[in-house]
């Protein structure tokens, strides 16, 4: 693929990313849906990364990557089947909407505690040396988490041991109510010197900006082997989940559409690179908005997972304690 | 006297405004507490009545909340933490195991810890693996902490007071599924409810169900749904549990069935069960029985398979029956 295809590509999973956004939130608010924490805002963070990962890359993501899946090759239906929770979710509906397992693409099971996945990441790229694979391994995770220790612990982890590891925080401005001048007096790229590791800032409302970075922190970090801090700078457009209500806590809302809405600036720079015209856009989100549409509906009718299904997978093997309490409760 | 209808969320943020107003001692901190007023509003109001110094909005560090909680708490303050959800107090563990709780021992008492740390678990909000633990059992096997936890508005108040007049660390334990799902009379009047005092909320002789939190009204509906001669003890605080109504009921009715939505295996049950065993063990007519949620992971589209329900309770009130 040349770059103009890639290029178009990325757009196209961000419209398709958006629409998908656009269709959950209003289903939660029409009943069909349960909960679900919206992506709007980050299409251009996480699908610029996208972008420079390779097929065996392997990726501990957070809770709000639908963008970073889709265009990764997760197919829509696979992302509402999780959401519903249904018999053909690969989870099996054991997990709240919104976290994902994808192990066909490489994607880790989503946790809600944030930022507990981070050393996990370290763990992974240590198997990956030590095995002598090639790959890297990408985790991301929001502006808030990196006030946890998880995030401090990977982060001294990856540098020490010199493991390729490329930490994404898409920081969004937000940790629900709570914006990121609070969440911390430093840069959050630069805290990556406190560990003896590489940082770097990047505009992640910019498609080609964020490409072009992870271009060339990724290519670095196959190279010399040796862990990044991306801080891909956006805006959470939407509120942090179907439960909150953003009015009660800021109002500097980046409305959809707008000049700073990441799919209106790749618009705006596809279209000056005569990449993509006005048709072509009003092509792409008509494609988007029928398919989603159609798959919706179709994979609104698939039933719940049956009840004995909820007893499995605890471990490899059953126990008799388990066996005996599935016994008493069908 | 008079009194106010509130649920248990009005009942916790009147009672935490009321003591605020009384001790300026009592400083809140947690994740969302202050402009947002909480994930389940339950500081609602309380930042722009006190201010950021006293209800102050957190970083995202669990550890770091409770730890500072403790610090404050052992320095001439009453912290009281938030945990948005219990699911994720577990990186403060470490903080509450072996701070919090042994604080007043390995010292000599030369000091102690006045913290209340507050926090929603439980399911029954369609909340899946990580919004809807029950993980009360961590809690009470560490000896130094009060765990305590109310079934309804009505004990809230008073417990919540007594609690933010202790000198040691408590964990006060809110069951999320019942923040909204009933009003009762609240006096406006202060009162305490003592620590390891249990209620009895339904008196008969046939059977005795010991339960606490979220469970309580499954219990009593099936209770009175059923017309079932029995003893409801909601034990509200969990360490120390009340050991001597336990038993008094136990010698009366000689038919126990433990009811939780934690997990059996070393749960609750399991103590009063083998303290029972211990003391009452010529009054029992039959086994003790739990009723409780299984050992597997927290499901999400499943819920209702797993929590308690009145069916599996009236399967060991029918399986006791047989025992006379
Ligand atoms: C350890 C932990 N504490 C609290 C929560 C509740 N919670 C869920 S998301 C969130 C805010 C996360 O903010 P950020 O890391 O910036 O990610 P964003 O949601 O903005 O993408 C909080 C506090 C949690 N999931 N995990
Ligand atoms: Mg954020």
């Amino acid at each position: 693929m040349d770059e103009k295809e890639k290029l178009i590509e990325a757009y196209r999973a961000m419209v398709l990313s958006r629409t998908l956004d656009k269709k959950i939130v209003m289903s939660q608010r029409q009943g069909r849906v349960g909960f679900y924490t919206p992506t709007m805002g980050q299409e251009a963070t996480q699908i610029g990364v996208s972008m420079a990962l390779k097929d065996e890359d392997l990726i501990f993501e957070y809770y709000r990557d639908v963008p970073l899946m889709l265009h990764r090759g997760v197919q829509p239906a696979a992302i509402i089947d999780q959401i519903m929770g249904n018999s053909s979710d690969s989870e099996k509906g054991r997990q709240m909407p919104s976290h994902y397992s994808a192990k066909e693409h490489n994607f880790m099971s989503v946790q809600s505690p944030v930022a507990t996945n981070l050393p996990l990441a370290v763990g992974a790229a240590y198997s990956l040396k030590y095995r002598k694979k090639d790959g890297l391994v990408l985790t991301t995770f929001g502006d808030g988490s990196t006030s946890t220790p998880d995030f401090h612990a990977a982060m001294n982890l990856a540098a020490d041991f010199d493991l390729p590891v490329v930490f994404l925080c898409e920081n969004n401005k937000w940790a629900i109510s709570f914006p990121v001048e609070k969440q911390t007096r430093a840069e959050i790229w630069k805290k990556a010197e406190g560990y003896g590791m590489r940082g770097v800032k990047v505009d992640g409302n910019d498609l080609l900006e964020m490409y072009k970075t992870a271009k060339e922190e990724l290519e670095r970090v196959r190279k010399d082997g040796k862990p990044v801090l991306i801080e891909a700078v956006s805006y959470r457009m939407g509120p942090h989940s179907t439960s909150d209500d953003p009015s009660k806590y800021r109002s500097d809302d980046v409305k959809e559409g707008s000049d700073k809405d990441p799919l209106v600036i790749a618009e705006r720079k596809l279209k000056m690179l005569n990449y993509i015209d006005d048709g072509i856009i009003e092509g792409i989100k008509k494609d988007a908005k029928e398919n989603i549409d159609r798959i919706f509906d179709e994979r609104e009718k698939i039933p719940p997972p049956t009840p004995e299904t909820m007893f499995q997978d605890i471990y490899e093997k059953s126990n008799w304690i388990i066996d005996e309490e599935k016994g008493e409760i069908l | 006297m008079s009194s106010k209808t509130m649920n248990l969320v009005q009942s916790i943020n009147s009672t935490l405004d009321y003591m605020m107003g009384k001790d300026d001692s009592i400083v809140l901190l947690g994740e969302d507490i202050g402009i947002d007023g909480g994930v389940f509003r339950v500081t609602e109001g309380l930042q722009k009545k006190y201010g950021a110094e006293r209800v102050m909005d957190m970083p995202l560090v669990e550890l770091g909340i409770v730890g500072m909680a403790i610090g404050m708490s052992v320095s001439g303050l009453r912290a009281v933490p938030e945990i948005q959800f219990q699911d994720f107090i577990f990186t403060a563990f470490d903080q509450l195991v072996n701070q919090a709780a042994k604080i007043r021992y390995r010292s000599g008492a030369q000091y102690n810890v006045p913290m209340v740390l507050r926090t929603p678990y439980g399911g029954g909000i369609r909340g899946g693996l990580y919004h809807s633990q029950s993980g009360e059992a961590y809690f009470a096997h560490t000896a130094g902490l009060t765990v305590v936890s109310p079934s309804n508005p009505y004990d809230a108040k008073g417990l919540l007071i007594k609690c933010l007049r202790m000198n040691d660390p408590v964990i006060f334990l809110e069951p999320k599924r019942l923040y909204r799902s009933q009003k009762v009379d609240v006096p406006d009047e202060e009162y305490e409810i003592p620590i390891g005092k249990a209620s009895l909320v339904h008196e008969g002789d046939n059977f005795t169900f010991i339960t606490y939190g979220s469970m309580v009204p499954t219990v009593m509906n099936t209770v009175s749904k059923n017309n079932l001669d029995a003893d409801v003890i909601d034990l509200r605080t969990l360490l120390p549990y009340d050991g001597e109504t336990i038993l008094n009921s136990v010698r009366k009715t000689g038919k126990v069935i433990i009811v939780h939505e934690a997990p059996r295996t070393l749960g609750m049950g399991s103590e009063i069960s083998a303290f029972i065993s211990e003391r009452a063990i010529d009054y029992l007519l039959g086994p003790i029985l739990r009723v409780t949620g299984p050992d597997i992971p927290f499901p999400y589209r499943l819920e209702d398979y797993y929590m308690p329900n009145e069916m599996r309770i009236l399967k060991a009130v029918n399986k006791l029956q047989q025992y006379r």
